[in-house]
């Protein structure tokens, strides 16, 4: 019985490889299954990184053992079995184990470097296991924030983590709001995926920001190439990964408690995590608390620019020899206040507020933690079960997630004390993947994805429902292989998408209109890695990929913040070119296409000791690209309001991004940036709005001498200089419209309200620093004071950006 | 132990496509009472010595927060010297169908509420000026008063005002604005307070 069930199971695997991809590959399908696995490491002294030669580095409840050479490095060869536990020893330092299973790093040769402490050292010894593939995207760019990185950004949120990353900034609605922008796209062309799910929430807008908590993040990875075939639709600009606690087996119990406290804002925090990794068992859970008050720009207070957050999130993973389950929960529960200027009633008061250099004195009040509207209340839960099976015919990975999304909105409106929004989004993601063993050289993944979102608005917001209720089923299946000659590894890959949407929803006089639409979609990504020499080397890769508009884009309607906004179904030009709203439209009408997207993404990376080089070039076309611009100020009973629609073009994004570090002397490292994106709607010759200006930052870090006993000390002097945007919209003030000075028209011109913001430089000045178990940072941001505004925050109509910020943290780890 | 991880195996999966069956429903977001969303405003006139002298002047906007416009109807043309009672009907005719007096509501809620008026200067002989947008304590001929009035001398609503028109004039203008000052309403509450209602400029004329 047992052969047999063996040999059905085979069987389906093998149907389902020809169903697939039909690969046709006779040969290797059962692959080193002997004595001739390998492992390579270095073991360092974890205070001064210099290498420790002699230590000894065994297999645990084996005889067997290497000694590391001058260079600290050591190499283990002939393993037969297929997970061991490490140990590495030497004299005067405490020893370190670490787990490893060979099956999950697929044929890959894994390094490990050991990080010994020692004996006094209250700091335990740690182990860092080697370049992790990202994906499978391997000839994308990517760039990674680790741990001690984010650390350093604890409050911050994801958005404003990556920032320091070329080609990546932020687009946002304030301090408390905030998007990833990747090379010029944002929003839902970004995907995000948190702990191997897509991050399900209601992504459309600026003021929507993803409900991650940072501090819950063991990593952060960028990819900045058009990764829709591994990771689904949506993903035209790049994918944001977050990934979690490691979960790693053999670990002694670990935690930590970090607190901290900044001047604007006066805002403080507290966050702990404990975990521990037994034999066969690892958990991990986190708690974390954010609560920040009114901040400041240099010269007034921004009233109601408080937010608080509580996050929590635990995991647990159960291993077997060739099994692991893996269990993660997270819950993010957020207030976030918006400034109070930004939400004007009528187009003459929001002319007024955009015109005036500072907002109105009406709006000032004493120093608060009262977050009074606008404000949103989110909530977010995510579940998910992962169970990876490793077989000799490759491994398999089942993934169960649930997500629900709730998300209020308040308003300054009459009934302030109702939500104009309240949405509940649940989100079931289900994957089913199959990395598979070298098969002729082909090695890759297979996949099978089911998702589903289903969002409804909750009744008793005194407001016709701003989006509909809607559904979205999507199936895909997918396959993504590479194969290595030489020094080339190209990679391919393919996926088909069919997805099934219904919408209800309810126009202002609340007759409910319905809409029952699918699209298939293929999508396809071409890569090549090529070594060109042991320092220089080469990543190319060309992918394709599509979204469907997001519901909002489609069915928006009405009054929200300070706009009117309608969405691409919601308004049409009559025989006379004048804008209608009085019918719903649907797929049959020139309106509402997917859109999709084809980037060339190149990286050329150089390497040699502490000297480090990548140059990006990039090109990304966008057939139908979708964005929210200014209509017009359109006169309503109560007065002029200004008026937003989606619109649908095809653009073009184009760019550079450059990085350039190496080591001045032994302890002092500088790193150059920047980063340059030209873009253009192709269709209509005139800019696109809100697109990232030139950047170009410097940064100088000195690990200073050893003083005052401490273990660690390291200082960091942070600038950028952000260039005015040269590519924007003509300008047209809301005054100049209501007055009937300027015309507007649907063949008109793109244009915006205000003025593009002023060229400004920015500097922050970091001292980190720690002594045995104990750590800290201090922390001055914007340290000259400038009075700044960010042309990619849409609080820059109404008011400056952050000024001076001094922050304070203390961590304790054990 | 592994027959179980086989059947665990099996049942994961069978979970996988329980989960795929999809749920999808119907529902349809709950009807949802806009308050006082205005449609159509009415100024009526009315003579004071002779109750079929009456004016009326409309404005309107056909599809609430749809771009098209608001359209002022017709111009205001008054007698000169005689004396007008001003009142207002206002409407929502979103759904023809059921046509929602919102004067009512705003009644209910005289608290909250207030008509503040801006015309040509001098345009009438009672009141005199321009009006009140400017300064709350201009003259304006305020004929109610809110029913929250503390010591029976409540704040003005404007539902019923009355006007004396002076001489004669083309193209002059008169506006009125409703203000919902919920919470905020006081006899020195201005302009700037609370949010507009309604805002309408009218032509005026006196013959």
């Amino acid at each position: 019985m047992q052969t047999g069930f063996v040999r059905k199971l085979f069987k389906i695997k093998l149907k389902f490889t020809f169903m697939l991809i039909a690969l046709v590959a006779a040969g290797r399908l059962f692959a080193q299954t002997d004595c001739e696995k390998k492992l390579t490491g270095k073991v360092l002294d974890i205070n001064t990184e210099e290498p420790l030669p002699f230590a000894t580095v065994k297999v645990v409840g084996s005889e067997y053992g290497v000694v590391s050479d001058s260079e600290g490095n050591f190499i283990l060869t002939n393993i037969c079995a297929d997970e061991v536990d490490l140990e590495a020893q030497f004299l005067g330092y405490k020893k370190a184990t670490h787990h490893h299973d060979f099956y999950k790093s697929d044929n890959v040769e894994m390094s490990h470097t050991f990080y010994l402490s020692p004996e006094e050292n209250v700091l335990e010894s740690i182990v860092v296991e080697g370049d992790k593939i990202v994906g499978d995207m391997q000839s994308m760019s990517v760039a990674k924030i680790g741990r001690s990185k984010l650390e350093t950004e604890i409050t911050g949120s994801l958005a404003s983590a990556l920032r320091n990353i070329q080609g990546v900034t932020f687009t946002s609605a304030g301090s408390n709001v905030q998007l990833p922008v990747i090379h010029g796209l944002y929003g839902n062309r970004i995907l995000i995926i948190n702990n191997g799910v897509k991050h399900g929430f209601q992504n459309w807008g600026t003021d929507h920001a993803p409900e991650i908590d940072i501090s819950s993040a063991d990593n952060i990875s960028v990819l900045k190439g058009a990764a829709g075939v591994r990771y689904g639709p949506e993903a035209l600009g790049g994918v944001v990964l977050v990934e979690g606690n490691p979960l790693k087996l053999s670990q002694k119990m670990y935690g930590s408690v970090t607190s901290g406290y900044q001047t604007n804002g006066r805002g403080y925090h507290a966050n702990a995590q404990l975990g521990e990794g037994r034999k066969n068992f690892s958990y991990h859970f986190g708690g974390n608390y954010v609560k920040i008050g009114d901040r400041d720009a240099r010269d007034y207070a921004l009233t109601n620019t408080g937010m608080e957050e509580r996050s929590a999130n635990l995991g647990f993973r159960y291993h077997l020899p060739k099994w692991d389950f893996e269990v993660y929960y997270s819950y993010v529960d957020q207030e976030l206040g918006l400034l109070r200027q930004s939400v004007a009633e009528t187009g003459e008061l929001f002319a007024r507020y955009v015109a005036a250099p500072q907002p109105d004195s009406l709006f000032f009040r004493d120093f608060s933690y009262e977050i009074d509207e606008p404000k949103q209340n989110t909530t977010h839960h995510l579940a998910k079960l992962e169970i990876e099976w490793h077989t000799d015919i490759g491994d398999f990975i089942l993934l169960l997630s649930q997500q629900v999304n709730l998300r209020k909105e308040f308003d300054v409106r009459r009934s302030a004390e109702l939500p104009i929004i309240d949405l509940q989004l649940n989100t079931t993601d289900t994957r089913l993947e199959w990395y598979h063993p070298s098969l002729g050289g082909l090695q890759g993944t297979v996949g099978l994805q089911y998702f589903s979102q289903n969002n409804d608005n909750n009744p008793g917001t005194n407001t016709t429902a701003f989006i509909p209720n809607y559904n979205t089923d999507r199936v895909s299946i997918y396959a993504i292989e590479n194969i290595q000659t030489g020094k080339n590894t190209y990679e391919f890959g393919l996926r088909l998408d069919h997805e099934f949407n219904s919408a209800r929803g309810r126009e202002r006089n609340q007759n409910i209109f319905t809409n029952e639409f699918s699209f298939t979609n293929f999508t396809a990504s071409l890569g090549l890695v090529r070594d060109l020499s042991a320092k220089w080397q080469l990543r190319s890769n060309l992918g394709s990929a599509w979204r469907t508009p997001n519901m909002a884009e489609l069915y928006s309607f009405g009054q929200h913040g300070f706009k009117v906004e309608y969405g691409l179904w919601r308004y049409y030009a009559n025989e006379d070119g004048e804008f209608r709203t009085d019918r719903v439209l649907t797929e049959d009408d020139n309106a509402g296409k997917p859109e999709r997207g084809y980037k060339l993404i190149n990286e050329l990376d150089y390497l040699e000791g502490e000297r480090r080089f990548t140059v990006t070039a990039y090109a990304n076309y966008i057939d139908n690209f979708i964005f929210d611009r200014p209509l017009a100020v359109i006169g309503f009973l109560w007065g002029p309001a200004p008026a937003y629609i989606f619109d649908q073009s095809d653009a073009l994004f184009t760019g550079v991004d450059l990085t350039y570090s190496n080591a001045i002397t032994k302890r002092v490292i500088g790193t150059f940036g920047a980063s340059y994106i030209w873009s253009r709607n192709l269709e209509r010759s005139e800019p696109l709005i809100n697109q990232p200006p030139i950047t170009v930052n410097a940064e100088l870090s000195w690990e200073t001498p050893s003083f005052l006993g401490l273990d660690f000390s390291k200082l960091t002097l942070l600038t950028s200089y952000t260039f005015q945007q040269f590519q924007a919209p003509r300008t047209i003030t809301a005054d100049q419209l209501i007055s009937g000075e300027v015309e507007i028209n649907a063949s008109s011109e793109i244009f915006d309200f205000k003025d593009v913001p002023d060229a400004y430089f920015l500097g922050n000045v970091r001292w980190e620093w720690r002594s045995g178990r104990l750590g800290g940072q201090f922390e001055v941001r914007n340290i000259l004071n400038t009075s700044y505004r960010d042309y990619l925050n849409e609080m820059r109509l109404f008011a400056d950006d952050l000024g001076r910020n001094f922050l304070f943290t203390l961590n304790y780890k054990f | 132990m592994k027959n179980f991880k086989n059947y665990l195996l099996i049942g994961l999966l069978g979970m996988g496509f329980i989960l795929t069956s999809c749920g999808d429903d119907d529902e349809v977001p709950a009807e949802e009472n806009d308050p006082e969303v205005i449609t159509d405003v009415t100024l009526v006139f009315t003579n004071t010595m002779d109750a079929s002298d009456v004016v009326r002047a409309s404005a309107q906007d056909p599809d609430d927060l749809g771009v098209q416009e608001l359209m002022i109807l017709d111009e205001i043309t008054l007698t000169s010297g005689a004396t007008y009672t001003l009142t207002f009907e206002i409407l929502n005719a979103l759904d023809p169908a059921d046509v929602e007096d919102v004067g009512e509501e705003i009644l209910d809620e005289d608290d909250e509420h207030q008509i503040f008026f801006s015309f040509t200067d001098g345009a009438f002989t009672s009141p005199m000026g321009d009006g009140n947008f400017d300064n709350p304590a201009d003259p304006i001929n305020y004929e109610d008063e809110d029913s929250m009035a503390q010591d029976g001398s409540g704040n003005p609503v404007g539902l019923e005002t009355t006007w004396t028109a002076g001489n004669t004039l083309t193209d002059g203008f008169f506006t009125a604005r409703l203000k919902h000052q919920p919470d905020q309403k006081t006899a020195t509450s201005d302009i700037d307070v609370g949010e507009d209602d309604f805002n309408l400029m009218f032509v005026l004329n006196i013959e």
